[in-house]
């Protein structure tokens, strides 16, 4: 018996249901490979850009007061990130930078940066008076002397540890600012071996 | 005012040619353009997309590494090709005797190949084994103390001091080539330098 004449054998109804079911799994197979398809495609891109072009993050602590964080923990401000700007781990006296903490690497710190490779900087609390940063290190500090786990405390950082430059201030909008690079006169290096591309203050 | 009235013609003359190719030029134009443009666009994003998970793989599961230098002899040679994994490094399973791949403490745009002698808190030998009085120095929080197999030819932490955790960038475990040498890597040559903890 052929496959036509079997077909036409079977009740109408049964036809219509066994069309129904093929067409469902027809259904959820292709909702299936679209999904996977869309996966594969938007998590590596999401998770490219948030590790190398910006992402989003809260400050906690009063280390980077009166800057970050003047309300304490009652408002904690969100900063944007910016990776890109790192990329050649080329930063300037005066930016505020997250760096990965030498003490505990599952800690990321947010900090000024006071001297870059060369500089000989004056130290607060630090065991010698009178540091001279080596090559291939910055000196950071919190902008609150005294209640900041810094330089101060662990000595210069390696450039390798630095995650990214905190450019703004998101949240909260009363807070909405653009962070700027500026090194208070008294914290400037002693002598300084390399130039700043804009000079300062 | 003669020339100019020539001109003209000559100018009126050449936009009516023009004008008899017109839809078909604009056709071919249009095509053309529709899809050059389109298959731009397609390969710009497919490269775009390749790149990303290059990049998830290489940060977050592994990649093939070739080793320069000869600080790591006789374990790796100069020129050697060998596969690291991140994974350790992300889940903090890196331990005493690992080789590992970290960011150079005084150069952050290159590489360095050591073995993890001790983790933090382990007390480092740090006189030379001919001495008589023994000085030892404990691994700081957060660091670890690298040295090369090949300690005459080896700059690592008895000369930059220990190295911060963070650094830390992935951990070799197999070597591909050359083909003599595959396989699961040796044990460090030196014996144990650190006493443990």
């Amino acid at each position: 018996m052929s496959h036509l004449q079997m077909l036409s054998r079977i009740p109408r109804p049964l036809r219509t249901l066994e069309r129904g079911m093929a067409q469902s799994q027809g259904w959820v197979k292709r909702y299936f490979r679209a999904f996977c398809k869309g996966f594969f495609v938007a998590v590596p891109v999401a998770v490219t850009f948030l590790d190398r072009v910006a992402c989003v993050a809260r400050v906690e602590g009063a280390s980077m007061q009166p800057s970050l964080n003047p309300g304490g923990s009652q408002s904690s401000d969100v900063v944007l990130l910016n990776h890109w700007k790192v990329r050649n781990f080329e930063v300037q006296r005066g930016d505020i930078v997250s760096l990965v903490s030498p003490k505990n690497p599952e800690q990321k710190i947010i900090k000024r940066v006071i001297a870059l490779e060369g500089d000989i900087v004056k130290t607060i609390g630090h065991k010698n008076r009178y540091v001279k940063v080596p090559r291939g290190h910055i000196w950071v500090e919190g902008d609150h002397h005294g209640h900041s786990f810094d330089s101060n405390s662990f000595g210069p950082v390696s450039l390798g540890l630095l995650h990214a430059h905190a450019t703004h201030i998101l949240w909260p909008p009363e807070r909405w600012q653009k962070l700027e690079s500026v090194l208070p006169p008294e914290r400037l290096p002693v002598q300084s071996e390399k130039e700043s591309l804009h000079g300062s203050p | 005012m003669s020339v100019i009235w020539i001109r003209a013609e000559e100018v009126k003359h050449l936009f009516m040619s023009l004008g008899h190719l017109g839809p078909w030029w604009q056709s071919l134009h249009r095509t053309m353009l529709r899809g050059i443009l389109g298959k731009t666009f397609r390969l710009v994003g497919y490269t775009i997309q390749y790149a990303c998970i290059a990049h998830c793989t290489f940060e977050y599961v592994g990649g093939v590494v070739m080793c320069s230098g000869p600080s790591m002899e006789p374990t790796i040679q100069n020129s050697d090709i060998v596969c690291a994994e991140n994974l350790s490094r992300h889940f903090y399973g890196i331990q005493r005797g690992d080789i590992v791949i970290a960011k150079s403490p005084s150069d952050p745009k290159s590489n360095i190949c050591k073995r993890v002698i001790g983790l933090e808190g382990d007390k480092i030998l740090t006189s030379h084994p001919s001495d008589f009085f023994k000085s030892h120095n404990y691994v700081p929080t957060g660091h670890v103390w690298l040295e090369g197999d090949n300690l005459q030819n080896s700059t690592d932490s008895r000369y930059y001091g220990p190295v911060p955790y963070g650094l830390i960038r992935g951990r070799i475990f197999f070597k591909i080539w050359p083909l003599s040498d595959f396989g699961f890597l040796r044990d460090s040559p030196n014996g144990h330098r650190s006493p443990g903890d």
